[in-house]
């Protein structure tokens, strides 16, 4: 037996150690940080032609695997072109929200890197952070033309015709389909269904069952809030107030509208018929399935298109098909979206900003997309990067692509294919996932996503009650 | 000697706690630096919100779903691990070694088991003619297979930890009870398991705690909290207002911490008071 004493010591520790455990958790941000307005205008060229030694400019990206060496490559090539001048150090944060939660600590810290890599639903938010220069007075001050620029993929990034950061990686929702499955069916698969009714109806026929169980689903695709703002732009409407958020701040989203409503229902139907099988918020897990080939029928990026062919080799033939609308009648296009490049200004030095611009002109250049393209499956932003040879054989190798191409183009570039720009878009992404999974579910579309839409409005206000403080 | 104690202490410690009571009293801006002082609107916002009242049951009912398997699990291999048969270390080392697996590595390889259409656990379910279950996207199921693989990775350190302890069991003890003819079952009941009080004892404690601060396999299993928010324990909250989808709510996220380590406090201290009297320490 232990004295009682001993015994409270060691209470005592144990409980000195809990508290220890969770404070370890509960850190902290520095509250001294720098937020010096001004610096976010664009210098002249001669800042940097009068700089001395090399000009450093550090670049923070959320590339991985393939798509992390394109970037290294990208980096490499342009610090050979400006060795003795300008030295890029590439450093990835991790994936897109790490990124930008680091590049919110940086701004805390008074710290920021030279350029960063910000996905496109982050852009109301770097607008409003004011640590940027916009790419557009660059571009003003120098009299260089930003035209070859795709206009659907500008569009994204621009608010009244003015780009503020540069487009870098873009991707667009396609179709794909498992065209052994289409032929197996009696479906023809040169003539893929535009819409979610004709989804339905193929998908009905490219369900089979075996003995009460479902060997291959008609159709799957993960509950994403992207599909949803996809498929809202396709129909021609906006997702949130303020034409999308491009008159004045959006105090509103738009998805318990009819259209979006339309989408959960289909969502809804589809999984209580058995077409497509619930495997809940995560892409990876509905993409497991698509390249299991036990669905006829997916929905998912471009960047997707890549892994999907290697997965399906000696298996199945994968196809791509325009992304559908939600009815036959709609007008509007897909939005297109991905990441940009964004250059900090307050707190770098004016040859540094140089030094910066000059990197995203380079990332952005014909030559350095094609390169992109054909080494992630990623969209080039440069219109001219498609009349290069390497792309040109590129694309004839994985004709899958083109979809996207010719997608991208027919495009008509409009508020509504612009998409939403909200500062708290990725939270309202997840909103649109939490309505479409109780529909999903079981309950009334209708409520599920007016009770989605009400659980965002809060933080539009208390974001936009911030930004005009 | 103490000095040093005390100042490590007073900086990892009691300097983060109070820097978190502060950021609970403020509001937070578009970084989330701390701005307006709220004094206790954070406090009062969660306590009054029905969505907080469900993250509490949420965390309460893992805490219950992943302790007490996880502890009896442990006991109930290392007592059959008490068998003399041959190969037995393979078995010790079989069940000691989850252990050994990350976190990560081991919510990704059941993210595959659970896959709803492909995944190994309903193709299993399949064969004996039983419907695929939704692992992780029906609400009635996820906090249960989040526990599942929760208890597969505690159960390893449970495991080794009783193993020890048995191992630490005077054989005379057990020769003694022989002698009286206690054998199996009733030498377990009366002899082993009292004797493992301490083990036991430390292994609910640490189970408790882990399980409130459990975070890998909650995140990666099921992103944004589950269906239906049914995953949605304190920790992932805390984490989900203060850093996911670009939030930076620092304040509001803070106060939850602030509510977790109460708890936290609270659950060690009574286990302490209840359950270390009944403890017998050698």
């Amino acid at each position: 037996m232990r004295s009682v004493r001993q015994r409270r010591t060691a209470t005592a520790a144990t409980l000195l150690a809990v508290v220890a455990l969770v404070a370890a958790g509960c850190g902290g941000g520095d509250s001294s940080g720098d937020t010096a307005s001004g610096g976010q205008d664009a210098p002249g060229a001669d800042a940097l032609d009068k700089a001395t030694g090399v000009t450093k400019v550090t670049f923070w990206h959320g590339m991985k695997g393939a798509n992390g060496e394109a970037v290294d490559k990208l980096v490499k090539a342009f610090n050979a072109e400006h060795t003795g001048k300008i030295e890029v150090t590439a450093v990835y944060q991790g994936d897109y929200d790490e990124t930008i939660t680091k590049y919110k600590t940086s701004v805390q810290q008074g710290n920021t890197p030279s350029v960063v890599q910000i996905y496109d639903i982050g852009s109301r938010f770097m607008i409003d952070s004011k640590q940027t220069v916009p790419v557009q007075s660059f571009a003003d001050k120098d009299g260089y033309t930003l035209d070859s620029i795709e206009p659907n993929i500008a569009n994204y990034y621009s608010i009244d015709g003015k780009l503020n950061s540069m487009p870098f990686n873009t991707s667009m929702p396609l179709l794909y389909i498992n065209k052994e499955a289409f032929v197996k069916a009696g479906l023809d698969p040169a003539k893929p269904p535009t819409n979610l009714d004709e989804i339905m109806e193929a998908a009905k026929k490219l369900t089979i069952k075996q003995g009460g169980k479902t060997v291959q689903y008609g159709f799957n695709a993960a509950i994403y809030g992207w599909f949803m703002e996809q498929l809202i732009a396709q129909s021609g409407t906006t997702y949130c107030d303020n034409e999308n958020g491009r008159k004045d701040l959006a105090t509103q989203v738009n998805f318990a509208d009819e259209q979006g409503v339309k989408v959960a229902t289909w969502y809804q139907q589809m999984v209580k018929l058995g077409y497509m099988p619930n495997t809940g918020k995560k892409t990876d897990d509905a993409q497991a399935v698509f390249k299991s080939g036990t669905s006829a029928m997916h929905l998912e990026s471009t960047g997707a298109l890549r892994g999907y062919l290697d997965a399906a080799k000696g298996k199945f033939t994968v196809l791509t098909a325009p992304f559908p609308k939600i009815t036959a009648s709609d007008t509007g296009g897909p939005i297109i979206g991905g990441a940009s490049l964004w250059v900090d200004g307050p707190g770098h030095s004016d040859a540094e900003k140089r030094a910066s611009w000059e990197f995203v002109k380079f990332a952005s250049s014909p030559a350095q997309q094609a390169a992109w393209h054909t080494g992630t499956g990623y969209f080039p932003i440069n219109s001219k990067a498609l009349d290069l040879p390497e792309d040109k054989a590129w694309v004839a190798q994985y004709p899958q692509f083109t979809t996207a191409i010719t997608q991208l183009h027919n495009t008509k570039p409009s508020n509504a294919s612009s998409g939403c720009i909200l500062g708290v878009m990725p939270q309202s992404r997840k909103a649109s996932e939490d309505g479409l999974e109780k529909a999903v579910l079981g309950t009334d579309p209708t409520q599920a996503m007016k009770a989605a839409a009400d659980s965002i409005k809060p933080q539009i206000d208390q974001y936009n009650k911030t930004v005009k403080k | 000697m103490l000095l040093p104690c005390v100042v490590i202490f007073a900086l990892f410690i009691v300097w983060p706690l109070g820097k978190s009571v502060s950021l609970s009293l403020h509001g937070s801006d578009l970084f989330g630096r701390p701005d307006a002082f709220v004094g206790l609107q954070h406090y009062r916002d969660m306590l009054g919100s029905a969505e907080f009242r469900h993250i509490l049951w949420v965390t309460f009912a893992f805490v219950l779903l992943t302790v007490i398997p996880g502890v009896l699990g442990g006991l109930a291999i290392v007592l059959l691990l008490e068998q003399h048969i041959r190969g037995i270390r393979i078995f010790r080392t079989a069940f000691a070694l989850p252990f050994a697996f990350s976190v990560a590595s081991a919510s990704v390889i059941f993210a595959t088991i659970y896959n709803p259409a492909i995944g190994l656990a309903n193709g299993l379910l399949g064969r004996f003619g039983v419907d695929r279950i939704g692992w992780l996207t029906d609400p009635e199921w996820a906090l249960i297979s989040v526990s599942i693989t929760t208890v597969w990775m505690s159960i390893g350190y449970n495991v080794l930890v009783l193993s020890a302890g048995i191992g630490a069991i005077p054989t005379e003890i057990n020769e003694a009870a022989t002698l009286d003819g206690a054998g199996g079952w009733r030498a377990a009941r009366f002899i082993t398991v009292p004797m493992l009080g301490p083990q036991l004892f430390f292994l609910i404690v640490i189970s408790t705690i882990q399980s409130l601060q459990g975070f890998g396999q909650i995140k990666i299993l099921t992103p944004e909290g589950g269906p239906e928010q049914s995953t949605k324990t304190l920790v992932y909250s805390i984490y989900h207002t203060a850093f996911a989808n670009n939030a930076s709510d620092f304040g509001a996220a803070s106060a939850q911490a602030i509510v977790l380590l109460v708890i936290l406090l609270a659950c060690t201290a009574i286990q302490f008071g209840v359950l270390e009297r009944r403890v017998h320490y050698k």
